[in-house]
């Protein structure tokens, strides 16, 4: 019975001392808790209140930069504090400041953009941007040429030339684009060199560049020729664009590529470009060609064709497919009065046909 | 003069309101279309110079609602991207005075602003 007694008080007295322990190790443990939360709002508030100084101390600076009045030669310094001296070697500040300028420089052109460029260059940021070059995430690297390029910085040209055949596509872009935008249709070189593929986007944005630009008649024949099939597509869209007519029998040798993109380019290309033969070379290939193909031809022989082309075209009417035997019935009446006259001729017994007819005549009446 | 400024990004706004109020006008910022809006039926600006693409509504609903409420005495001057040459055109249908392109001159901002103080004064 003593023994039951003692063993129960014993138990009672160790529950109460286990209970004690956890209660304070719960205790420690909310303390230290709450030291880190403390800590935390801390930093976190000096953080925001730095990022809140930061923010106005770039203000202040863009605004400063873009209404200087003062006389912009190059040797010019925009008056600046030695605190945002200072503060330029602080990652955040300077990120705020680099973001804010490139911003501004987006949006502003005349002397105020020239002012901003002036202050990026005062304050020697391009020297931040060209060390983010050798980051290695791409992300980084893209950001870095697209500042170097919105701030015009041409003489960096040598430096981004190598990111133009980058492994990533997105770092690919912005140094093509940059190198454009540096030089012109002369920067378009890279394409010499180039072995990755120039994406449908890529170059729809090259070409949308170069729009803002004088046409300059630069070497595109040995893009023609490129082992790369994407050079050679954009290079089709520049003869195409720019009606580069001496090209043409370099773009006729393209109708002989064996890859079909090139071909279908190339046909397209010969809607702008073209001699009295190159229906000829068209029509030639016509049977070697699958139904995309096809359809191309004789939309390209719509403009270029002649009276020549219709024996051939008078053919294509009684194709099963519909949409041929439209096109086809648009060259013949779009190559002169003969054409015309040989489709009224046309009568058939096929009401498809008769009503294709009668559309493409409503077509050029209109 | 008193103009209303609708513009939603932040660093633009503040640049437009620095150029205009040195150029000696009263100027009203406003963040968003909607803010715009009730502004100038509140306000009453002698000019708006709006951006085109805002949250809530855009610059082009803007236009429609000023040249409604004040026909003939309350001038739009869009501001627009490069590429929206379509927009401006239906702008100028809905009855847009003027237009800038971003990226554009500051100095040629206040000319085009001071156009439209001449024409009040006269």
């Amino acid at each position: 019975m003593l023994l039951i007694k003692l063993f129960m008080l014993s138990a009672f007295f160790i529950s109460l001392h286990t209970l004690g322990v956890i209660i304070l190790v719960f205790t420690n443990l909310m303390v230290c808790l709450l030291i880190f939360m403390l800590i935390y709002m801390y930093f976190r508030a000096k953080r925001e209140k730095n990022q809140t100084n930061y923010k106005l101390i770039s203000d202040l600076l863009v605004r400063k930069a873009v209404f200087y009045d003062g006389l912009m030669l190059p040797e010019t310094l925009i008056p600046v504090t030695k605190r945002v001296k200072k503060l330029i070697d602080n990652k955040d500040f300077r990120n705020r400041l680099t973001d804010e300028l490139v911003l501004a420089k987006k949006n502003i052109t005349g002397t105020s953009a020239e002012n901003i460029k002036h202050l990026y260059q005062q304050l020697n940021l391009e020297k931040y941007a060209l060390q983010l070059l050798k980051s290695r995430y791409w992300h980084i690297k893209a950001k870095a040429i697209q500042e170097l390029s919105l701030m015009e910085l041409k003489e960096y040209e040598f430096e981004l030339y190598p990111f133009a055949n980058n492994k990533n596509e997105l770092v690919r872009m912005e140094a093509q684009v940059a190198l454009v935008q540096f030089n012109g249709f002369e920067g378009l070189l890279f394409l010499d060199d180039i072995t990755y593929s120039v994406s449908e986007w890529q170059q729809i944005k090259l070409l949308q560049k170069l729009s803002n630009l004088p046409p300059l008649l630069i070497s595109v024949d040995k893009w023609l020729r490129s082992s790369n099939t994407s050079v050679v597509i954009f290079a089709l869209k520049l003869v195409r664009s720019y009606h580069r007519f001496e090209l043409h029998d370099a773009v006729l040798q393209c109708l002989d590529h064996p890859d079909p993109i090139v071909r279908l380019q190339a046909i397209n290309c010969f809607s702008e470009i073209y001699t009295d033969e190159t229906s000829i070379h068209l029509i030639s290939r016509f049977w070697r060609e699958g139904l995309k193909h096809q359809l191309a031809i004789i939309k390209a022989l719509q403009n270029i064709g002649s009276e020549n082309d219709n024996p051939f075209l008078l053919t294509l009417l009684h194709n099963d497919n519909y949409e041929m035997k439209l096109f086809a019935a648009r060259a013949i009446a779009r190559s002169g009065k003969k054409g015309l006259a040989s489709l009224n001729d046309y009568g058939t017994y096929d009401n498809k046909l008769n009503d294709i007819i009668i559309q493409v005549k409503g077509e050029l009446a209109a | 003069m008193k103009i209303l400024v609708a513009e939603d990004d932040e660093l633009m706004l503040k640049m437009l309101e620095f150029r205009l109020r040195k150029d000696g006008h009263e100027v009203i910022v406003t963040h968003d279309g909607r803010e715009a809006l009730a502004k100038i039926n509140e306000l009453v600006p002698d000019l708006v110079i709006t951006d085109i693409m805002m949250p809530f509504l855009s610059g082009l609903e803007i236009i429609g609602a000023v040249k409604k409420s004040y026909p003939n005495t309350m001038p739009v001057i869009i501001i627009s991207g490069m590429g929206q040459e379509s927009v401006v055109l239906e702008a100028f249908q809905l009855g847009a005075d003027d237009y800038i392109t971003k990226p554009f001159s500051p100095n040629e901002l206040s000319v085009r602003v001071k156009r439209f103080d001449k024409a009040i004064i006269l």
